[in-house]
């Protein structure tokens, strides 16, 4: 036990300072990309701060958009420490908030039960999307990144049929959407005037849940072992099927609350297109990447790219650059991040030497 | 002298890897470095590889004071390395393994023929006999190690280190392989042998130097020594002489009953109508050359494996095709054959390492008791002595003995009635083997059965009370402690009948 005792603070540091890096780089990058625009590099990023953190208002809406992709990301981070590549998130989420606009319309009952209905019924739809996905795996042996991915569009064709059609509101004028939720159904906002709702709590509550049961449940720790080396899991008799098949369930399941939310907290009702555009799936599964599936982590990355996207609202409302160099700025944040896996290969091989490794 | 490291110190931090290490080599010389593990060998090597840079001291090539900052300027300079853990790409042919990095051009393309025919020159001017249009996937380990040797020859090297050459090798590659070493030396190549094989360094190394706790303990001729001083040096006492009680083997524990394990569409089965117990307080000890079905006969008893026909029988319980959990259930405890493959997740911690199979008796209503799996965990350490910063360590910063001991130690705290130990001391060093062996001897003690798979026929001679040879997926004869000797059993080994 004497020896080697190197590891010390700064590989934490490391590790939490490379997300930041990224980002870094990916504001470069944004910045050479509004330099060519046209635009004022300073102004920019002032205006993007402002439409991001620059008053309660903003700070508020902000949160209020990281809400779902915070509970999406949650779902993401889970099926990932298992080991399995769901990106089925958007369709999850689809479904979720379709059902739960269905439960809060037609259970009957006072605001809560239409509420609870609602959770229920968005968190069911969406874990069985997703067990859906993982049970084709263990019974078929059909890619799961494959399987989850295309039962995306399924999920977002069928919920586009059903609201343009069926279900879609009597008599309305608007586009394909359902009827509005009763208002006892809406989620309380956390401040009066303010978009920020219940669903935000509940989604902190999830993070902080979700960190605990990984690191200090023995289901938590089995997937965990499961993702990191499954030979490993089998070795030591965790069974990979129902594992799997809870994970992915559990995984629906936050993204189908995600999804919920969205209903009782912002639209109020299912609108056609209401997930797919603003891309909170592909969001929640890029802040799962940054902070390497970790549940705050995610949550905390969530939160950023929600503030990337309002802040770059701001700069649309009062610069002349354009909403796409928000999009600039994202893309290249993918790209640092597969960077930073390289680079943390590169730092490995120098740090062989440090890690006791002897022959 | 070829090679003079003089004075050599390397730090990390607080801790000193390598204490002013004095270390040289001849033209033509096999000089062996042997030591425990985290001796300092490796880094040691890896300061003459240009990998790390010495904190203190010089390195001379031919009287020259070199510093390497990169293993390209060891390699222009005449040093070649061959790892542990080959890197060849298998999906490549030999001969192509072999160019990479110098590979003929004929009008600016890739010549194959050319690097076949040279590739062929090269092997034969070396006495290394290799077919160069081979995939490198499909050679035997033997084979592949000689394209690593031959690799570096072809970049010129003078001076091979050569990592724990003989870890992977059947009996008869390692015999093949030291000859090579000691004909190549005769050519004028000089060798470090870095190895935990006493008997090989012996029979092999002109001079052997011995490490501890990075410190040299002694520079002596290998005509001059013998195993028991040279452990002395490396582990710094005596060992304690070792003794084993007659058996007294009571009831079978595992029974395994014409077991078959088919293989690929038309090949030979895998595992062919074995049939074989292991009784309480006994060690069944399996020899045969890797790659004779005891990888599928140890899935096969753990529950990692399905067999196509026959019964698998523990602790009186019928466990024929079930999963792994249900083995452990009925009694099982595996020391599993690739330690990294099936016994460690690199990537998480000690304690996680070691709270496998043990979840169920370290958590209470589903959540786990962190403070008694730290307890526990840290009890293993301590008692088998493994070497970690800390029990948050991710297992890949463990060196693979200290990683083995901690798989061991987690093994053994099951107190099954039936524990499989396959490669139990593969790559450990002596201090470390000894622990393992006895703690093998003592749960034989305690009645427990024992089935012990390894490639080392001293280690199978010595612990084991009764010997099944594996040839071709069939059991090829079977011995008593008493009757087998090393001859009988590579007889054995080799296909050749008891008779």
């Amino acid at each position: 036990m004497a020896a080697i005792n190197r590891i010390g603070w700064n590989k934490y540091a490391q590790a939490l300072g490379m997300p930041f890096m990224a980002i870094a780089l990916g504001l470069f990058v944004g910045a050479i990309a509004i330099w060519t625009v046209g635009g004022s590099v300073i102004d920019t990023y002032a205006e993007m701060w402002k439409g991001a953190f620059g008053s309660f208002y903003f700070t508020t809406t902000t949160l209020t958009r990281a809400t779902p992709i915070i509970l999406a990301a949650l779902g993401v981070s889970l099926a990932f420490r298992a080991g399995f590549f769901n990106l089925g998130a958007e369709g999850q989420m689809i479904l979720g908030a379709l059902a739960a606009a269905l439960a809060a319309i037609y259970v009957p009952g006072n605001g809560l039960i239409k509420i609870l209905a609602a959770a229920i019924a968005g968190m069911l739809a969406g874990g069985l999307w997703s067990l859906l996905a993982g049970w084709l795996d263990t019974r078929f042996k059909l890619n799961l990144l494959i399987t989850t991915l295309l039962l995306n569009y399924i999920a977002m064709y069928a919920a586009g049929y059903m609201v343009a059609f069926p279900l879609k509101e009597k008599g309305g004028t608007g586009g394909a959407q359902t009827e509005m939720l009763d208002s006892a159904a809406w989620l309380p906002k956390l401040f009066a005037g303010m978009t920020l709702h219940a669903g935000f709590l509940v989604a902190v509550f999830a993070a902080l849940l979700l960190a605990w049961f990984l690191a200090y449940t023995a289901k938590g720790y089995e997937i965990r072992m499961l993702g990191s080396n499954p030979l490993f899991a089998a070795f030591g008799g965790v069974k990979r099927g129902p594992l799997m098949l809870t994970s992915m369930m559990i995984s629906g399941a936050l993204a189908g609350l995600a999804g919920t939310f969205e209903v009782l907290g912002t639209q109020y009702r299912y609108i056609d297109n209401m997930i797919t555009s603003p891309g909170y799936a592909w969001s929640a599964i890029m802040a799962t990447l940054l902070a390497g599936s970790n549940p705050i982590g995610s949550a905390l990355a969530a939160i950023l790219l929600a503030a990337l996207q309002t802040g770059a609202m701001g700069v649309e409302r009062n610069t002349e650059v354009p909403l796409e160099i928000s999009s600039v700025i994202q893309s290249s944040l993918i790209l640092f991040v597969s960077a930073r896996v390289t680079f943390s290969f590169l730092k490995r091989r120098k740090a062989r030497g440090a890690d006791g490794n002897a022959a | 002298m070829l090679l003079q490291m003089e004075g050599i110190t390397k730090r990390y931090g607080g801790l000193t890897a390598n204490d002013s290490v004095n270390f040289s080599l001849r033209e033509g010389e096999v000089h062996a470095l042997v030591g425990e593990n985290g001796a300092g060998k490796s880094t040691l090597m890896r300061m003459l590889y240009g990998e790390e840079q010495p904190t203190e001291g010089k390195i001379r090539i031919l009287g020259e004071p070199r510093a390497f900052t990169a293993p390209s300027d060891a390699i222009k300079a005449g040093i070649g390395m061959v790892h542990q853990h080959f890197m060849l790409f298998p999906s490549f042919t030999v001969a192509e393994n072999i160019v990479i990095g110098r590979e003929p051009k004929s009008g600016g393309k890739f010549d194959r023929k050319a690097a076949a025919e040279h590739v062929r020159a090269l092997s034969e001017k070396y006495g290394m006999p290799v077919d160069p249009s081979a995939k490198v996937a499909d050679c035997p380990v033997g084979v592949q190690q000689r394209i690593e040797i031959l690799k570096v020859l072809n970049q010129g090297a003078k001076l091979i280190i050569l990592d724990e050459p003989t870890g992977a090798l059947t009996p008869l590659e390692v015999d093949w392989l030291l000859r090579a070493i000691r004909r190549l030396a005769a050519q004028g190549i000089s060798f470090i042998l870095i190895s935990h094989k006493l008997h090989e360094v012996l029979g092999t190394a002109d001079r052997i130097t011995v490490l501890r706790d990075g410190k040299v303990t002694g520079t002596v001729n290998a005509a001059d020594t013998d195993a028991a001083e040279l452990s002395r040096m490396m582990v710094g006492r005596e060992l304690a002489p070792f003794e084993r009680k007659a058996a007294n083997a009571g009831e079978a524990v595992l029974a395994v009953d014409r077991v078959t394990v088919r293989g690929p569409k038309g090949g030979k089965p895998l595992l062919d109508n074995v049939s074989f117990t292991v009784r309480a307080g006994e060690i069944v000890g399996i020899a045969g050359v890797s790659g004779n079905g005891q990888s599928e006969l140890l899935q096969a008893v753990s529950g990692l494996r399905a067999v196509d026909e026959g019964r698998v029988a523990l602790a009186g319980a019928d466990v024929t095709n079930k999963d792994a959990a249900q083995f452990r259930q009925a009694g099982l405890a595996h020391i599993p054959e690739d330690r990294y493959l099936w016994g460690a997740a690199k990537e998480e911690s000690v304690a996680d390492n070691g709270l496998m199979g043990h979840v169920g008796s370290l958590s209470r209503r589903g959540i786990l008791r962190k403070t008694e799996i730290r307890d526990t965990v840290s009890q293993w350490v301590k008692s088998f002595n493994v070497k970690t910063a800390s029990l948050d360590t991710k297992a890949k910063h463990l060196s693979g003995g200290n990683m083995q001991k901690l798989i061991v130690a987690r093994e053994m705290a099951h107190g099954t009635p039936f524990v499989i130990a396959a490669e139990p001391t593969r790559g450990v060093d002596i201090g470390a083997m000894e622990t393992i062996h006895d703690a093998l001897l003592k749960r034989r003690e305690e009645r427990g059965a024992i089935l012990l798979v390894s490639s080392e026929l001293t280690e199978i001679l010595k612990l084991s009370d009764r010997i099944l040879v594996l040839y071709e997926g069939k059991i090829a004869g079977e011995l008593s402690a008493e009757e087998a000797t090393e001859e009988k059993i590579s007889m054995l080994m080799a296909g050749g009948g008891r008779d």
